[in-house]
């Protein structure tokens, strides 16, 4: 009964899951080539490890742990602070050179794609192993990262593929294989089943994901709802999950929180970080054309004790200049003097296209007209020369110390190393080899 | 086989007439549009054309929604498209129509496009040595370097050699590889096991001011 297959069609759909293996510690030993073979991490600038080379997850390193533990377990690492600049182009250029293959890309992360490849084996004359081999190679070649990849009929499936053999694996599960790859993968690292769904499952004496998969169908209507049930179905090679090629169309809120070190008990210099965020979170509000209905604000102690509060504003806006009022008061409601903080953060919510606001009756649309054309003059300046190029004067107290002070203020060595006609806040969008020559 | 020279001059000359009047016809609309700060209806559309006909202008309605001018709301009246843009002095771009000036413009190279064969594998480098410099490649200068193209015999290529990496002409013949260097205060390097090249360099990049 075990051996089995779950189902008994070849191909009805192919759905590639390609992951970037350690993306950010790959990325730094593809441009600084000394650093290959060697245990890299990235996230100096977090205080803890964000990536880990193969090399140092080998030696036990692993992500979320401290840089003091990282250095007990493993002294001859190298710890470098995370160059999102470069990440972002190598992600960028991964996705581009897919998209060389199928239209059909999904860019589900920074470091992960789906690509559906259903029909394509007319065009490349070959199995669909021989395409997924052919765009791994690709990316190793052209961008010197690896990659693990999975490809089967579903996305579920494709992900169980790609997680199965890292680094640099090519797992391929026709239908009639899926039952071998299922029988030893405990359900919960199965996408989108979770340790409390896995606990429930374990009562009914479900512990693989091939058990889950061979319960009939009434079963699952019985006990689960919809989400278990579309994984049910992929799990059993039917394809429910669609590759989605459009990307993020809106935005619900948007959040902007920023550490600073060391903590400050400093009001002016807090209250500063906290209107630098609110200035970040507009100008990423109106570059998507959004207006915030209400306003978060929250501060965190040295202690990590977080404070914040929930303001509805009276009208929807994105311009810094109708918020600094509601944010006094939201500051000076959880603002406790003679604290140390270490982090204040911003979240514009309750977000709605700024096209569909309406003048509301105290409303002054002189000022508004005249509002609006000083953000756009700012958001064009910003365009021409760098983002902050102009701040309002209440974030400028940010300017008198540097975000990490100390070991923490480490910054990537592109942001150090120009070129001639780059300056510190814009660069060529291209990574750099560091490399003597 | 003749074919009618005469008659294919008439065809173009009738569609560049067509698109002359659409043209009119759409400046028309906007002119009206803008002046009234209202859509025409469907009977004020034949008095700006000039038809008599209804069938007339529902035909020129088509046309005109087809290439995004005018569109329709949920009740199926009229709105603007395109029209309500305002119009430039040179052309009507968004209208459609490629202005003159921007037709001739249309295969241009950018510099980016002209340094950068394969967008998604070229990478910077910072030259720091002067072993190219009989090449014209000096330190500081910025070289392009492309992982995607596979090295040829006489491209300039980033190699490791001996740990080491190296900026050198690539010269091959038959199964003997040598890095050969553009400077005589530097030695040609013969790798005794299997060389490894980073990308060959496709472009020099160097600014004055």
């Amino acid at each position: 009964m075990d051996n089995q297959p779950l189902t008994i069609h070849s191909w009805p759909r192919a759905i590639l899951h390609l992951d970037a293996d350690a993306f950010f510690a790959s990325c730094e030993q593809a441009v600084h080539p000394e650093l290959r073979g060697k245990p890299v991490i990235t996230g100096k600038e977090r205080g803890i490890v964000a990536a880990a080379s193969y090399e140092a997850k080998a030696r036990g390193v692993k992500r979320g742990m401290s840089l003091y533990e990282v250095k007990k377990v493993c002294p001859d690492i190298v710890i470098l602070p995370s160059d999102y600049e470069t990440y972002s182009l190598f992600s960028l250029r991964m996705f581009e050179i897919l998209r060389r293959f199928s239209p059909d890309v999904e860019e589900y992360s920074i470091d992960e794609a789906f690509v559906d490849l259903t029909g394509l084996r007319r065009s490349y004359h070959g199995p669909y192993g021989m395409i997924a081999q052919k765009m791994q190679e690709t990316v190793v070649t052209e961008l010197g990262i690896t990659v693990s990849v999975g490809v089967s009929l579903s996305k579920v499936l494709a992900k169980i593929g790609s997680r199965h053999n890292k680094p640099r694996g090519l797992t391929i599960i026709p239908g009639r294989d899926i039952h071998i790859y299922l029988k030893e993968l405990p359900i919960e690292k199965v996408w989108g089943i979770g340790p409390n769904t896995s606990a429930f499952l374990r009562k009914f004496g479900i512990t693989t994901a091939l058990e889950y998969a061979r319960k009939d169908e009434k079963f699952i209507e019985k006990y689960l709802s919809k989400p278990y049930r579309e994984i049910w179905h992929e799990l059993n090679g039917s394809s429910v999950y669609p590759v989605v090629t459009e990307t993020k169309s809106s935005y619900q809120s948007i959040s902007k929180t920023k550490t600073f070190t060391p903590p400050s008990k400093d009001e002016t210099f807090v209250f500063a970080q906290l209107s630098k965020n609110l200035e970040n979170a507009c100008i990423k509000a109106r570059r998507h054309k959004l207006a915030a209905t209400r306003l978060v604000v929250c501060l965190r102690k040295h202690d990590y004790q977080s404070d914040g509060v929930d303001i509805k504003l009276n009208r929807p806006t994105a311009y810094p200049v109708d918020l600094f009022g509601p944010l006094r008061e939201g500051f000076n409601h959880i603002y406790q003097p003679d604290s140390f903080y270490r982090q204040t953060g911003v979240v514009l919510a309750g977000l709605l296209p700024e096209t569909g606001i309406q003048c509301f009756l105290f409303d002054d649309p002189v000022r508004m007209e005249k509002m609006s054309r000083v953000y756009r003059a700012v958001d064009q300046l910003s365009q021409n020369f760098g983002k902050h190029i102009i701040q309002h004067a209440a974030s400028l107290p940010t300017k008198l110390q540097a975000q990490h002070e100390g070991e923490r203020g480490d910054v990537p060595q592109r942001a150090t190393d120009l070129f001639k006609g780059e300056n510190k806040r814009q660069r060529l969008g291209l990574p750099v080899l560091h490399m003597k020559v | 086989m003749t074919v009618n020279v005469r008659s294919l001059y008439n065809l173009n000359m009738t569609r560049d007439v067509k698109e002359d009047k659409l043209r009119s016809r759409v400046r028309d609309i906007s002119h009206f549009y803008r002046e009234k700060g209202r859509m025409p209806s469907f009977s004020e559309i034949g008095e700006l054309a000039g038809f008599q006909s209804k069938n007339a202008v529902f035909k020129l309605v088509n046309k005109l929604e087809q290439r995004n001018f005018i569109g329709r709301d949920e009740k199926g009246r009229l709105i603007p498209g395109s029209i309500a843009s305002s119009l430039r002095t040179l052309g009507t771009v968004e209208a459609g129509f490629p202005s003159p000036a921007e037709e001739e413009l249309a295969d241009t190279l950018s510099l980016d496009q002209l340094l950068i064969q394969n967008p998604d594998a070229t990478f910077l480098l910072k030259v720091s040595g002067d072993s190219m410099s009989e090449a014209g490649i000096l330190p500081g200068d910025m070289v392009l370097v492309d992982k995607g193209q596979p090295p040829k015999s006489g491209d300039i290529v980033i190699a490791e050699v001996d740990g080491e990496w190296t900026m050198k002409y690539l010269k091959k013949r038959g199964e003997s590889v040598t890095l050969i260097p553009a400077n005589p205060k530097y030695k040609p390097i013969k790798p005794k096991e299997e060389l490894k090249i980073a990308g060959v360099v496709t472009a020099v990049v160097r600014k004055y001011r």
